[in-house]
């Protein structure tokens, strides 16, 4: 028997046995009628401090229910990243691993699918992956050329009717966004629900995923997040990004971890801490009314408060607007 | 989709710089689908892109046939079973809208130089030729201008090439493949307007590669400029838009972009990244500077069957199987 109890996830080298497939199809609550939300933000310096026991005891504050369940974490991998400025740190990743199979987890799987480089490999040995999580044969999923399944878009807040989703994201227990602290020169900030980009695989639109442009990337971006409900968020803050986002901007260091059940709760205290108004990010104002909560006395934030890190992130000048002056 | 069989092939270790071509074309029998396809990690449901790369290195490494006919019959069957009616080939079976895949499946299709297949690759062709990307429509180039998007990077609207999916923007490698894929000519004795219109859209498809060349040289996805960055190149795009340019291998652009992948090379972490960059420096005469090997896991994740192929493929020896087929 081995660690899957002989029965694998949905993806990698499912070899043929019988493939889950839950299907997130969760239905969507008005925000007036969903409870408050909670977000834990957590001080930490640095990728070399210890990690594990800071986020274990940040995933038991929310108590999910993780026993002998699938879970996949969700990075934000864009490319090739020696200096480790651009992509979610595998410090954090591993962190989170070993905390989610400490709190029970049947098997925890790690995926994504790059948005502009095909070579996945590249990403993952550049950022040296396999150093923090171990050998990645049966562990890391490239998204990108999963194994598919067509989902019909029930939010239409695009032009899209339907997107195709890897099995290893619609046959997981519990999905969780990890993306890093960044702004974005399109969309304003990426972040949990951005970070969802990566789970429409690059061998069914593209590389990048051009379609979902065409499509708008706001409201591609509420489509994508009310098919797959990620569950959790882990927002890596130790080092963001600001300006010229997700990829050729400036390294910035905020020092926090933010942690939430609703991620669009959690994008908004991000946007928060980075000195932005979420209200003025198009796509979290839209998802604060069909996906999670915005605002700040509809969020329960523990932990550090958001003055207390507070670090401005400066955005190129097309989104001037969405800068807090307070 | 059933398989045929319960249990992942044992992948060997194709170890070291290249795998033996035995060991990888024993792979590709072991894990091809009841329809004939391959999927990207073996025992996956069957993909047009991921058999147009079994086949390729199936077909096209002398000598690689010898034993393999039946794989390679079966593969094809389902190439050709996977068309559309208007031609084109979907990026998942089930779907009814054809793609970028469908200059891949011609470009294979032509290498085999088989007249039963001329049929399947013209009118394949034909849908190529008629998927105009709309970025540089008059309507979204006057947009562009007026927006924020315009400023994001100077590029030349006029040239067109081809892009993932059917009405998008261009990018570079589908023009890649569909300038590969449009090197095959039909056995006609005259020039049709078929044949024009072709050498039209080449000729605008090489105009927007160079246009979006990297600074220095190279290519990323298609961005050679982000918000005033100069955009970095990325080793796949490079090769596949220089495989395509080949014909000029005197331009400025195509030497500099070389000097950038010959430069790049021992830096590469990727064995896609490392078969494709062998592959495209050895066609343009530069195998002698290439000293770097790379150790090649196939129980590693990125490693799949068109890492596979492209590992096969670098790994043999004469490159006749870029050309997509004969010239008329």
């Amino acid at each position: 028997m081995d660690e899957f109890g002989g029965k694998w996830p949905a993806g990698m080298g499912n070899c043929g046995q019988e493939v889950v497939s839950t299907m997130r199809n969760r239905a969507l609550i008005p925000w007036f009628q969903r409870p408050a939300s909670k977000v834990l933000i957590r001080r930490a310096a640095n990728y070399e401090q210890e990690l594990e026991t800071l986020i274990y005891e940040s995933l038991v504050e929310f108590a999910l229910p993780v026993k002998d369940k699938v879970v996949l974490l969700k990075p934000n991998f864009v490319g090739p990243d020696p200096g480790g400025i651009r992509n979610t740190h595998p410090a954090v990743i591993g962190a989170t691993r070993a905390s989610f199979l400490r709190l029970g987890a049947s098997h925890v799987w790690i995926g994504d699918g790059p948005a502009l480089d095909r070579d996945t490999e590249a990403i993952l040995e550049s950022i040296r992956l396999r150093d923090f999580v171990g050998p990645l044969a049966r562990t890391f999923v490239d998204l990108n050329l999963d194994e598919v399944e067509r989902v019909p878009l029930a939010t239409k807040a695009s032009r899209l009717k339907e997107l195709y989703f890897p099995k290893t994201v619609l046959g997981a227990d519990l999905v969780v966004s990890m993306p890093k602290l960044k702004t974005h020169h399109w969309a304003g900030v990426t972040l949990s629900l951005k970070n969802m980009f990566g789970t429409v695989p690059g061998s069914c639109y593209g590389w990048p995923k051009n379609v979902l442009h065409w499509a708008g990337i706001d409201n591609a971006i509420l489509d994508i997040n009310a098919a797959v409900r990620p569950d959790f968020a882990i927002v890596d803050g130790i080092m963001g990004m600001e300006g010229n986002g997700p990829i050729q901007g400036t390294p910035k260091a905020c020092g926090a971890l933010i942690f939430g059940d609703d991620p669009v709760a959690v994008d908004a205290t991000c946007c928060r801490l980075m000195g932005l108004l979420p209200e003025k990010v198009k796509y979290l104002a839209a998802a604060g009314t069909m996906l999670g909560h915005i605002r700040v006395d509809r969020i329960q934030q523990v932990g550090e408060s958001v003055a207390a890190l507070r670090t401005r992130f400066s955005v190129i000048r097309e989104f001037d607007a969405i800068r807090d002056a307070a | 989709m059933e398989k045929d069989q319960a249990k992942p092939p044992a992948m060997d270790p194709i170890s070291a710089h290249f795998p033996s071509n035995n060991g990888s074309f024993r792979l590709f029998r072991d894990s091809q689908n009841s329809d004939g396809g391959w999927g990207f990690i073996a025992g996956d449901e069957s993909r047009v892109e991921s058999t147009c790369w079994v086949v390729k290195a199936l077909t096209a490494i002398a000598g690689a046939k010898r034993g393999d006919e039946d794989t390679v019959r079966r593969g094809l069957d389902f190439l050709t079973k996977a068309q559309l009616p208007d031609g084109s080939w979907p990026a998942v079976p089930e779907t009814k809208t054809g793609c970028w895949v469908t200059s891949l499946a011609c470009w294979v299709l032509a290498g085999l130089q088989d007249e039963k297949y001329a049929k399947a690759i013209d009118t394949g062709l034909r849908w190529v030729c008629d998927d105009w990307p709309q970025d540089s429509s008059w309507w979204r180039r006057t947009v562009r201008k007026l927006s924020s998007a315009g400023k994001a990077g100077k590029q030349n609207d006029a040239a067109r090439g081809w892009g993932w999916t059917p009405a998008t923007s261009s990018w570079v490698e589908p023009t890649a493949f569909a300038l590969l894929a449009l090197e095959w000519h039909p056995r006609a004795s005259s020039v049709t307007a078929f044949q024009r219109e072709a050498e039209r859209r080449r000729k605008l498809g090489e105009a927007l590669l160079y246009n979006r060349m990297c600074p220095g040289g190279g290519w990323n996805c298609g961005s050679p400029e982000d918000y005033g960055v100069p955009g970095e190149p990325m080793v796949i795009p490079t090769t596949w838009a220089l495989l395509s340019l080949r014909h000029n291998p005197e331009r400025r652009e195509n030497k500099e972009s070389l000097d950038w992948l010959e430069n790049n090379f021992s830096k590469i972490q990727g064995a896609a990244s490392y078969a494709s960059a062998r592959i495209c420096l050895e066609v343009y005469g530069r195998e002698r500077e290439i000293q770097t090997a790379m150790a090649y896991d196939p129980e590693e994740p990125a490693s799949n069957l068109l890492v596979a192929a492209w590992m096969s493929l670098a790994g043999s020896g004469p490159r006749e199987w870029v050309t997509a087929g004969r010239k008329s």
